[in-house]
């Protein structure tokens, strides 16, 4: 018995060994991962670490480049009334978009979850309705529009005389907010996933510990599902500071600079302006913002994530937990 | 079974017989590129435009023309439409420019295009005395010579003559003023048909409200394009802008052309705004919706001479050209008379094509040719370098006007954010 055990054992580090010389020997690994390795590279990593260096110059497209230091950012944070006034656009917009965006994605999620018939096709629907979002632009500037659009028909149906959506500073941000809620897709079907993973002997336990539909729904699924609040949250961040296509074509970042995005900002001073320093610094500037939100929702998560098989309430083993959650 | 590899045959004979033909083409094309190699070879000439639609469609003809005179050229047109600064950019970034490009913003790009006037001054064929001689003001950067005229317009106000019929309002003639032009606004405005005396641009382009600024005596900038204090907001300035705030107001005009709006030229062809202001760009398209539509002069400011603005388009060599002669000979063909006549969206730049087409005595054409004689100001992004970035802040001003802000004050914060850059 204790032979066969040891024999085992060495048979096994003999095999374990071996892996570990095909695992790390040869090319052909290195090979197979290299396609990806050299886009990275050229495509990512190497115009990003470009972007911080042209950060510190002056760069016109047209006419000559010189190095002026840090005045790219001095003079973001002490000269330019937009950059401030296209921060506060996006953290307005952010501040709607985010908690919005994963009530109605988890809302959706919820109700595919339902068994009933059909919900395949609606998922399909919601996905495919993300992809579309890119021409749906155009038709929110007729849902939109004053005088022809449908929502505006609508509303004088109930007797509300709407108003000229993208054209009034009052509403512009909020039609932004609302049509960016459009591509949910992606985010509701991560939702989707979530609530199929809980198992269904909670939900029967917190029936007969005599739990109704709502107490399930907030003691049951959404601790259950907190790692995907936590992952749709982080993106849907990052996704409201890039927000530029709609701002670009359904109000060109008008009326008055209402939707004038951060992002859209950091464009113009690249594409319309020519200052590529200027614009590059704008960009690296998001990048720390994205970074310590990212950062700050990830230290809060401790307090509110809860991965599976953990006690609630013991923070030694959540520490953990939290911790092998997030590697 | 059968069927199966007979269609397997089928396949294969086709694709062998393709996989021949090509190899044919190959070798013919080899001797081909010979011939035209120990010949003369076929030279491409890069042409770069902004225009679409049927302006771009002239454009080509004229390429194709100057393909036929030349033999042994290729023009290739390459449309950017919206893209064109952009894409202009890039291409002086990367040094790999069209040779010869439409332009109008010299200030931005005057360093990487190439000097005309050794070109201009001995080419007697350009016949130069022949332009209209202000033409030339707006190529030139520190007195020298960046672009060719190749055509302009000036501004003027379209009527729609049945709405003005149908309130019993008399047609305005040239040398009116802009409290008639108000007067005709209120008259002409019916909200319950949805129809405005005049359109106002929700998103105006400052250029274009020169001329109104001019003739009211103020201006943007000072002549030496030093100062905006005390200029872009002036009293007068902020007056001539105010007025179409007010307009906008007191509902005798309608914005147009905001995000999800129709723009004024649609307005106009559906004949729900009587009076509009632009260039020559949508005269043709006016007569084609049936609209009997008249021209006339901008109004005068009590006292004060009308004033107008110019917007030119000239053609520009690019200094990493490798082909300067060539380019040089497409751009003078470009703008020879034979050329000129094609081009039916803005206006000739030689008096002998006006002259002999008589567009100076159309009653419709009449009033552009009068406004040339009034467009004699410098417009702003000639004085300073950096215009742009003044002008960014000077446009949020105006469109804030159009939406009721108080223009003396909102020119006031604009010159107040813009006084960094021109230092």
């Amino acid at each position: 018995m204790a032979q066969t055990y040891l024999q085992n054992t060495s048979e096994q580090t003999a095999a374990l060994k071996a892996l570990k010389k095909r695992r790390w020997g040869g090319a052909a690994p290195y090979l197979f991962i290299f396609p990806w390795i050299f886009g990275f590279v050229v495509f990512t990593l190497g115009p990003l670490l470009f972007s911080l260096v042209i950060s510190f110059f002056d760069w016109p497209i047209v006419g000559k480049v010189t190095f002026i230091g840090i005045d790219n950012y001095v003079e973001m944070f002490s000269n330019d009334p937009l950059f401030w006034k296209s921060l506060f656009v996006t953290l307005k917009f952010a501040a709607l978009f985010v908690p919005l965006n994963i009530v109605v994605a988890l809302g959706l999620a919820m109700l595919l979850n339902q068994k009933v018939k059909g919900s395949a096709i609606f998922r399909t629907a919601f996905y495919l309705l993300c992809h579309l979002r890119r021409g749906a632009c155009m038709i929110w500037s007729w849902v939109y529009s004053g005088d022809y659009g449908i929502l505006n028909y609508f509303l004088s149906v109930l007797g509300i005389q709407g108003p000229d959506w993208l054209n009034d500073t009052n509403w512009s941000l909020v039609a932004m907010v609302v049509a960016s809620l459009w591509g949910q897709g992606s985010m509701m079907l991560i939702f989707l996933a979530g609530l199929k993973g809980i198992p269904k002997d909670l939900y029967e336990s917190a029936s007969i510990d005599g739990a109704g539909k709502v107490r399930q729904f907030l003691s049951v699924t959404i601790p259950m599902i907190t790692p995907t609040i936590l992952f749709n949250l982080i993106t849907s961040i990052i996704a409201a500071f890039q927000q530029l296509t709609l701002a670009l074509l359904l109000t060109g970042g008008g009326p008055l600079k209402s939707t004038y995005f951060y992002a859209m900002y950091m464009y113009e001073n690249a594409f319309k302006y020519y200052k590529m320093g200027y614009s590059a610094a704008n960009a690296w500037f998001m990048f720390l913002i994205v970074l310590t939100l990212t950062f700050l929702v990830f230290k809060s998560s401790e307090a509110w994530v809860f991965y599976e098989g953990e006690m609630k309430k013991n923070p030694q083993k959540k520490l953990k937990a939290s911790r092998r959650g997030r590697s | 079974m059968k069927k199966r590899i007979s269609l397997i045959v089928l396949a294969t004979t086709l694709m062998a017989s393709m996989l021949s033909a090509c190899g044919g083409n190959d070798e013919n094309a080899g001797t081909a590129n010979q011939e035209s190699g120990s010949s003369n070879q076929t030279k491409t000439l890069r042409f770069a435009t902004w225009d679409t639609g049927d302006a771009l469609k002239i454009e080509q003809d004229i390429a194709k023309n100057f393909e036929t005179e030349h033999p042994g050229t290729k023009v290739q047109v390459e449309a950017y439409a919206d893209g064109f600064d952009q894409k202009l950019a890039a291409g002086f970034g990367a040094g790999n420019p069209p040779d010869v490009m439409y332009m109008w913003d010299f200030p931005t790009y005057h360093q990487s295009l190439e000097p005309l006037d050794s070109f201009a001054d001995k080419d007697q064929e350009l016949k130069i005395d022949d332009f209209y001689k202000g033409l030339f003001n707006y190529g030139k950067i520190d007195d020298k010579l960046y672009g060719i005229p190749a055509g302009f317009t000036t501004r003027v106000v379209y009527y729609n003559k049945k709405l003005f019929d149908a309130a019993g309002v008399p047609y305005p003639k040239d040398g009116w003023q802009w409290s008639e032009f108000q007067d005709i606004a209120k008259k002409l405005t019916d909200k319950s048909k949805k129809q405005y005396g005049f359109g106002a641009r929700a998103e105006n382009d400052t250029y274009d409200l020169q001329g109104f600024v001019w003739s009211n005596g103020g201006s943007f900038i000072s002549p030496d394009g030093k100062t905006i204090e005390g200029y872009m907001n002036s009293k007068e300035t902020a007056e001539a802008i105010q007025m179409f705030g007010d307009m906008v107001k007191n509902g005798s005009a309608v914005l147009t052309g905001g995000k999800g709006q129709q723009s004024g030229d649609d307005i106009f062809k559906g004949g729900k705004i009587a009076m509009w202001e632009s260039g020559i760009w949508p005269l043709e398209s006016f007569k084609q919706a049936g609209i009997d539509v008249g021209t006339v002069e901008i109004p005068a400011f009590p006292d004060k001479p009308v004033k107008g603005v110019l917007a030119e388009s000239a053609l520009s060599i690019a200094k990493d050209s490798k082909q300067k002669d060539l380019a040089w000979e497409f751009v003078k063909y470009y703008v020879s008379n034979e050329s000129i006549k094609m081009r039916v969206a803005d206006l000739p730049v030689r008096q002998s094509v006006v002259n002999e087409l008589k567009k100076d005595q159309d009653p419709l054409y009449k009033p552009y040719y009068s406004m040339l004689e009034r467009s004699d100001n410098t417009p702003a992004f000639l004085l300073n370098p950096k215009w742009n970035e003044v002008n960014r802040q000077l446009s949020a001003a105006v469109e804030a006007v159009m939406h009721g802000s108080n223009a003396q004050e909102v020119l006031d914060q604009a010159v107040k954010d813009s006084q960094r850059y021109l230092k």
